[in-house]
C-alpha cells in the first residue's frame, strides 16, 4: 500500500511535468510590445542618472497582481531597462490587496524601511501626510538628475489625487474613474430599439446620459435572451460583494445627486454646501445620510433588481466576467474592462463595446436650501485607486527612487502602459487622449490589440467626463479613510441583500463614522479634510 | 442473516461509498479542471474538458514561467516552518508526555497538567495574534520564517503532549525499570528504551503536526511579507484589484495540497493512529 | 524509582508555554486596557474597550454568527462522522484505501478551500446549484444571502473536518471488543437499541473528545470566511476571529480588538473546562 501510492504519486508528478515540456509555448512579452516599448524609451527623458547609483538597489512595495498582471505587471516589465539606464536595480515585494494596509503601514508607523517606494492607493494619503510618512515628488520636479514628466498633462480632477494643498506629492501613474460601459450592438439594434418603444412607448436613450435612463434599459433588457444563447440574460451587472468594492459603485452612482454646483461665476467653487461630498467641513458631519445619498441608494437597489442576484456576492471578476462573456449589457467601471475587453482570453465582446461618461441625475439635493433641485447633474468621479507611486520617508535612497518614478512617469513610458491594456494602467492624461483634444492617436490603441470603435468610445467617454464634465467628486483623503469606506461597504451590503433599509444603512455609516472622527481626533480630521478638499472657511 | 438481505445491504453500502468518495473528490476536480481553463471558462458551465471546454495548459505555464521562483519560494517556506515546528513540537511533546506518563506529580495532578496542555489548543489565535505580532516587531523577527516556526510549534505541541503521553503510557514500565536497576538515569532510559518503542508515534505525531502547521493562516498573514510567506499566503496572493483569479487558485491548491498528501499516503496507517490517539484508548 | 527526577520532562514544554502564551495574553491585557495610535501605547483607556464591546451591535452580529456556524459545523460532522463510522464499522475490503482518501480533506488548506468554494457555489450554473437543478431545487442563492452564505461557509467546514470525525469514531468502535455486541445482540434485537444501550455508552468518551475538538476549532474559524464570502453579505457570516483581525491589524484599533480576544478566549476556556469537568478520568 505505502510503496503502491508513492510510486503512483511520482509517476502522476512525472507526468505531468513531462506533458508540460512538451507543450511549452512561449507567453509573456510579443514582439511588438518589445519593439514599442524599446521607442518608448528612446523616446523618453532620461534625465542624468547619479553614476553613484549603480549597483544599488530599491524595494518597490505593490499589491500582489505578478509579472503580467495589473500595476504590478509594468515593474517587471521596465526592470531590465531600468538596469541599463543607471546601473542600479529593484525588488518588487507583491503583497496581497487585502494585505496591503496592514503591510505598508505597519511599516510606515515603525520607519522600518522595507519599502523605498510604495505604489499604493490614492485612499493612503490622509494617513501619508498626517504622519509626515512620504517626501513630495514636487522637490524632485526641477531636480537637473530626473527625467522630465508632466504634470500638468494629468487631467484636471486627477490632478487632485497626486497633489497635496497645491503641492505635488505623488508621481503620474495610474488614473481610475468610472464610466458607462454598454453594449453598443445591441443598443443599436433597430430590432431592440422598436421592441423598446413598443414596450416603453419611449425612443431608447442610447448612450443613457441618467441613471434613470440607465435603470430604463437595464430593466427592459434583463430576463430577455437578447444574446441569443438560449438562456435569460442581464440587464446590468455590479459587484457588490462585501470587500468586492461595490461601494465604490455607489460613490459614482451618488455623486450627481449629492454634489452641487456652487452658485455664483465659479460653479466648481468648495463652500460649505457646495462641491462638498464627504462632510460638512465645518463640523466633520458625515454627510452620507442626507437625501441625495438616500435617493442614490434607492436607485442603486432598483438597478441591482435589473440583473442576476447571485452579484450580490459577487466582486470584481465575477461582475466583469458576466459582462465580458456577453451576459450582461450594462456595466459601470473602470478602465480595466475597457481594456479586457479586448482580450481574446477572457472577453467574447471585442468590437461590440459602447463607452458612455459617468450618467448623472435628473436631480440634485442642495444642502444650503434642504431642498431637491429639479436640474440635470453631471458629476466627474475619480473613485478607485488610481495607483501610483510615492517615495517612503524612511527610504535611504530617495533619489533613486524619484528618478525611478519620474522616469516612469513620463509621457512615453507611462503612454506605452496605457494603450497596453495588460498593465492595469488606465488613461487619464492629454497625451492619452485622441486628438484635438489630446495628443494621441486611434492607431496607437488599434496597433495593441483595441478594436478601433471601441478604442475611440473608451478614450472618448474619459475624456468627455474629466474634460468636460462640469463638478467633480472630491476624493476622501483623510486618516481613517479605509476604515471608513470598509463599514460604508459593509452597510451598502446590508442594504443591497435587504437586511436593513437604505436609510438605516445610510443613518448607521454616518454614526459609526463620527465614532471614528471622534476616535481619531475631530479638529484634526476637520483641519486635513478641509486642505484635502481645497476650502476655506470664511 | 438472509442471503438476499446481504446481499441490499452490501449494495446500499456501496451506494454510500460511492457518495462519500464522490463528496469528497469533488472540489479536488473542480480545482484540476479550473487549472486547465481559459479564464472565460471558469464561470461556464463546463466540466468535461474537450466535450465542454477546451483545456489549455496557460495558467500552468504562467506559474511555473512567470511565478515560479514566488510558488518554490511559497513551498520551501511551507516545508520549512512545517518541518520545524512539528520537530520542535515533538521534540518539547515527547519530553513533556513522558514526564506525565511516568511521574505522579503531587502538587498539581496528572490530570489537570494533561488538562491544562490539551487547553493550549482552545486558544482563540485571534487573542495572540496581536501580542504576538507586536512582539515579533519589537524582536525584529517580522517576516522569518522563525517567528512562524515558534507560533506553530506553539499550536501544535499541546496535540503532541497528549499524543506521546498515550503513547508512553502504553508502553510497559518493565522494561526501564530493569534499565533504572542495571543504573541507567532516567533520562538515559528515556532516550534509548522508551523513545525508541515510541517511534511510531513520534511519526504520528510529526505528520499530523506538519498539517496542522502547513494549513495555518491567520499568522502567517499577519507576520510574513514576503521572503517568509508560505503557500496559504501566497494562495490568497491570487485575489487583487481585478477580482480573484480563480485559476491561480487552482493551480496553486493542487500544488499546495501535494506534498502533505504524499506525505499522508505513505505513512497512512500512523496518520489515523495518530488522529486517534488522545481520543481512544487502547 | 526515582521519582523525584520526572519534574524534569515536563519543564520545558511548560517554559515554552509561558514564553509563547502567558506572556503575550498578559500582553495582550495590557494592550486591551490601554489608548493606542498608530501602533504605540499612549494612555490608559480602563475598561472603556470592554464597555464598548456590549454596546457594540457589530460584536454581537459576529458573535451570533460564530455561534450559529459552531453549532450547525459542529453537530453536522459529529453526525455525518458518526453515521459513516458505523456504518464502515465491519470489515470490508478497501476500507484502508478508502479511509486514507478521506483524510485528504485534512490536509487541504482552508483559505484554498475558501476561494475554490466561490466557483463551487456560483450561483448561475456553478456544479452545485447544477446538481441542485437536476434534483428539483432552484436556484439556490449561496453566496448572496444571508443565510445560505452561512450555510455555504458550514458546508466548506463540514467537508473538510467530517474525515476527521469519521476516522476518530470509527478507531472508537472497532476498539470495543466484538464480545460485547455478540452479547448484546443475543439479548435483544434491535439495532437501536444496541447503539443506545451499549455502543453509545462505550465510545461516548471518544464522541466527547470528537466534539470538543471541534467545538474550540469551529470557534476559532477564520479563514473560509475571509476567502470564501468576505465575512458578508453586509456582515452575516463574519466570525469573531475576523472581526478582531479586522479591527485590531487593518484599523489598527488594538486595544479594542484585545478585548474581543480575551472574550473568546473566556468562551473557549469556559467550553474546555465544562469538557474536562465531564471527561476528567481520560487525563488520568
Amino acid at each position: 500500500m505505502r510503496k503502491m501510492s508513492l510510486v503512483l504519486s511520482v509517476l502522476v508528478i512525472l507526468s505531468l511535468l513531462f506533458s508540460f515540456s512538451l507543450v511549452w509555448a512561449q507567453e509573456g512579452a510579443s514582439e511588438l510590445e518589445i519593439k514599442t516599448a524599446d521607442a518608448a524609451f528612446e523616446a523618453a527623458d532620461k534625465g542624468n542618472p547619479d553614476p553613484a547609483w549603480k549597483g544599488q538597489k530599491l524595494t518597490i512595495g505593490v499589491y500582489s497582481a505578478g509579472p503580467r498582471g495589473a500595476i504590478s505587471g509594468p515593474l517587471y516589465f521596465w526592470r531590465p531597462y531600468f538596469e541599463k539606464l543607471t546601473g542600479a536595480t529593484y525588488d518588487i515585494v507583491e503583497i496581497p490587496f487585502a494585505e496591503l494596509r496592514e503591510k505598508i503601514f505597519t511599516d510606515l508607523m515603525t520607519g522600518t524601511g522595507t519599502y523605498d517606494i510604495i505604489v499604493g492607493p490614492s485612499w493612503f494619503y490622509g494617513d501619508y501626510i498626517s504622519n509626515d510618512w512620504i517626501v513630495p515628488s514636487d522637490k524632485y520636479l526641477n531636480d537637473p538628475r530626473m527625467p522630465k514628466w508632466e504634470p500638468a498633462s494629468i487631467l484636471p480632477p486627477l490632478q487632485e489625487l497626486y497633489s497635496w494643498g497645491g503641492k505635488w506629492v505623488g508621481f503620474n501613474n495610474d488614473h481610475d474613474g468610472q464610466v458607462l460601459y454598454y453594449r453598443r450592438d445591441i443598443l443599436n439594434d433597430p430590432k431592440w430599439q422598436e421592441e423598446f418603444k413598443k414596450e416603453t412607448g419611449k425612443d431608447m436613450p442610447v448612450p443613457p446620459k441618467t441613471w434613470d435612463e440607465v435603470y430604463e434599459i437595464t430593466k427592459f433588457f434583463h430576463g430577455k435572451d437578447w444574446n441569443g444563447d438560449g438562456e435569460p440574460d442581464y440587464g446590468i451587472t455590479m459587484h457588490l460583494k462585501v470587500a468586492g468594492q461595490g461601494f465604490f459603485h455607489f460613490m459614482a452612482l451618488s455623486a450627481p445627486y449629492v454634489v452641487a454646483p456652487a452658485p455664483g461665476d465659479d460653479p466648481n467653487k468648495v463652500t460649505r454646501y457646495h462641491n462638498v461630498y464627504w462632510f460638512d467641513p465645518e463640523t466633520m458631519e458625515p454627510l452620507v445620510n442626507t437625501p441625495g445619498f438616500v435617493e442614490a441608494l434607492n436607485m442603486l437597489l432598483k438597478l441591482s433588481k435589473t440583473g442576476p442576484s447571485a452579484m450580490w456576492g459577487w466582486s470584481l471578476g465575477e461582475a466583469w466576467d458576466a459582462f465580458l462573456r456577453g451576459k450582461a449589457v450594462i456595466c459601470f467601471s473602470w478602465g480595466d474592462v475597457g481594456s479586457l475587453s479586448q482580450l481574446p482570453d477572457q472577453s467574447s465582446i471585442k468590437g461590440k463595446l459602447g463607452v458612455a461618461p459617468i450618467p448623472g441625475s435628473e436631480k440634485y439635493y442642495d444642502l444650503e436650501t434642504k431642498q431637491w433641485v429639479e436640474k440635470r447633474n453631471f458629476v466627474a468621479n475619480t473613485v478607485g485607486a488610481s495607483w501610483h507611486g510615492v517615495i517612503s520617508k524612511f527610504s535611504k535612497n530617495q533619489d533613486l527612487a524619484a528618478y525611478f518614478l519620474s522616469w516612469q512617469a513620463t509621457p512615453p513610458i507611462n503612454h506605452w502602459n496605457v494603450v497596453w491594456g495588460w498593465t492595469g494602467v488606465d488613461p487619464g492624461t492629454l497625451y492619452d487622449l485622441l486628438q484635438p483634444t489630446g495628443k494621441s492617436t486611434i492607431e496607437e490603441y488599434v496597433a495593441t490589440g483595441y478594436e478601433a470603435e471601441d478604442a475611440k468610445q473608451f478614450v472618448n467617454a474619459y475624456e468627455e467626463m474629466w474634460y468636460k464634465y462640469p463638478l467633480k467628486q472630491s476624493y476622501l483623503r483623510i486618516p481613517g479613510t479605509p476604515e471608513m469606506w470598509e463599514i460604508w461597504d459593509i452597510h451598502l451590503s446590508e442594504a443591497v441583500t435587504g437586511q436593513v433599509t437604505p436609510e438605516e444603512a445610510l443613518n448607521r455609516t454616518a454614526e459609526d463614522w463620527n465614532a471614528i472622527i471622534d476616535r481619531l481626533g475631530r479638529e484634526q480630521l476637520k483641519k486635513i479634510y478641509q486642505e484635502a478638499i481645497g476650502y476655506k472657511p470664511e | 442473516m438472509s442471503k438476499k438481505r446481504h446481499r441490499i445491504v452490501e449494495t446500499l453500502l456501496w451506494i454510500v461509498v460511492v457518495i462519500v468518495v464522490l463528496w469528497v473528490v469533488s472540489p479536488f476536480y473542480w480545482a484540476v479542471i479550473t487549472s486547465f481553463k481559459k479564464p472565460a471558462d471558469v464561470f461556464r458551465l463546463s466540466s468535461i474538458p474537450w466535450v465542454q471546454f477546451r483545456p489549455t495548459l496557460n495558467n500552468w505555464q504562467t506559474e511555473f514561467n512567470q511565478r515560479g521562483p514566488e510558488i518554490t519560494r511559497g513551498l520551501l517556506n511551507s516545508v520549512t516552518i512545517a518541518i520545524g515546528a512539528s520537530v520542535f513540537a515533538v521534540f518539547l511533546g515527547s519530553l513533556a508526555g513522558y514526564g506525565l506518563a511516568r511521574h505522579r506529580y503531587t502538587k498539581w495532578r496528572n490530570q489537570s497538567m494533561s488538562f491544562w496542555f490539551l487547553s493550549q489548543r482552545f486558544l482563540p489565535p485571534a487573542a495572540t495574534v496581536i501580542p504576538f505580532f507586536l512582539l515579533m516587531k519589537s524582536l525584529k523577527l517580522l517576516d522569518t520564517q522563525i517567528a512562524l516556526i515558534l507560533v506553530n510549534t506553539t499550536f501544535v505541541m499541546p496535540f503532541a503532549v497528549l499524543i506521546m503521553r498515550d503513547m508512553f503510557k502504553e508502553l510497559p514500565v518493565e522494561l526501564e525499570e530493569a534499565a533504572w536497576v542495571d543504573g541507567c538515569s532516567r533520562w538515559q532510559s528515556f532516550v534509548r528504551i522508551a523513545l525508541p518503542l515510541a517511534a511510531p508515534a513520534l511519526v504520528a505525531t510529526v505528520i499530523i503536526c506538519f498539517a496542522f502547521a502547513w494549513n495555518e493562516f491567520l499568522f502567517a498573514l499577519v507576520l510574513t511579507y514576503k521572503k517568509a510567506s508560505p503557500m496559504t499566503v501566497v494562495i490568497a496572493g491570487t485575489e487583487h484589484t481585478q477580482g480573484v483569479q480563480f485559476w491561480y487558485v487552482s493551480t496553486r491548491l493542487l500544488l499546495a495540497i501535494i506534498p502533505p498528501t504524499i506525505l499522508a499516503l505513505t505513512v497512512q496507517k500512523y496518520i489515523v493512529r495518530g488522529l486517534t490517539m488522545g481520543a481512544v484508548k487502547g | 524509582m526515582k521519582r523525584e527526577k520526572g519534574n524534569v520532562f515536563v519543564i520545558p514544554a511548560i517554559i515554552w508555554i509561558f514564553t509563547f502564551t502567558i506572556f503575550p495574553l498578559v500582553y495582550s491585557f495590557r494592550v486591551s486596557i490601554s489608548r493606542i495610535s498608530y501602533g504605540k501605547i499612549t494612555g490608559f483607556a480602563g475598561l472603556s474597550n470592554y464597555v464598548r464591546m456590549f454596546g457594540d451591535y457589530r460584536f454581537w452580529g459576529t458573535l451570533r454568527f460564530t455561534l450559529i456556524f459552531v453549532s450547525i459545523s459542529v453537530v453536522a460532522t459529529t453526525f455525518l462522522g458518526l453515521g459513516l463510522a458505523l456504518v464502515f464499522n465491519r470489515k470490508m475490503r478497501g476500507l484502508k484505501v478508502f479511509r486514507s482518501l478521506l483524510t485528504m480533506p485534512l490536509f487541504t488548506a482552508p483559505v484554498a478551500l475558501g476561494y475554490l468554494g466561490v466557483m463551487m457555489f456560483y450561483e448561475e450554473n456553478g456544479p452545485v446549484n447544477v446538481l441542485l437543478k437536476y434534483l428539483g431545487m432552484g436556484k439556490v442563492p449561496w453566496l448572496s444571502h444571508p443565510w445560505w452564505a452561512t450555510l455555504a461557509v458550514c458546508m466548506v467546514d463540514v467537508w473538510q473536518w467530517t474525515p476527521f470525525a469519521f476516522i476518530i469514531l470509527l478507531a472508537g468502535l472497532q476498539s470495543i471488543s466484538d464480545e460485547i455486541y455478540e452479547a448484546a445482540v443475543i439479548d435483544t434485537s434491535s439495532g437501536w437499541t444496541v447503539f443506545r444501550y451499549v455502543t453509545l455508552p462505550l465510545i461516548s468518551p471518544v464522541l466527547g473528545t470528537v466534539l470538543m475538538l471541534r467545538l474550540v476549532d469551529a470557534f476559532k474559524i477564520f479563514d473560509v470566511p475571509f476567502s470564501l464570502t468576505s465575512g458578508g453579505p453586509g456582515t452575516a457570516t463574519r466570525t469573531l476571529t475576523f472581526y478582531i483581525y479586522t479591527q485590531g491589524l487593518r484599523n489598527f484599533d488594538l486595544g479594542y480588538a484585545s478585548a474581543m480576544a480575551y472574550f473568546l478566549l473566556a468562551i473557549t476556556m469556559m467550553i474546555g473546562m465544562l469538557f474536562f469537568r465531564r471527561y476528567r478520568e481520560l487525563y488520568e
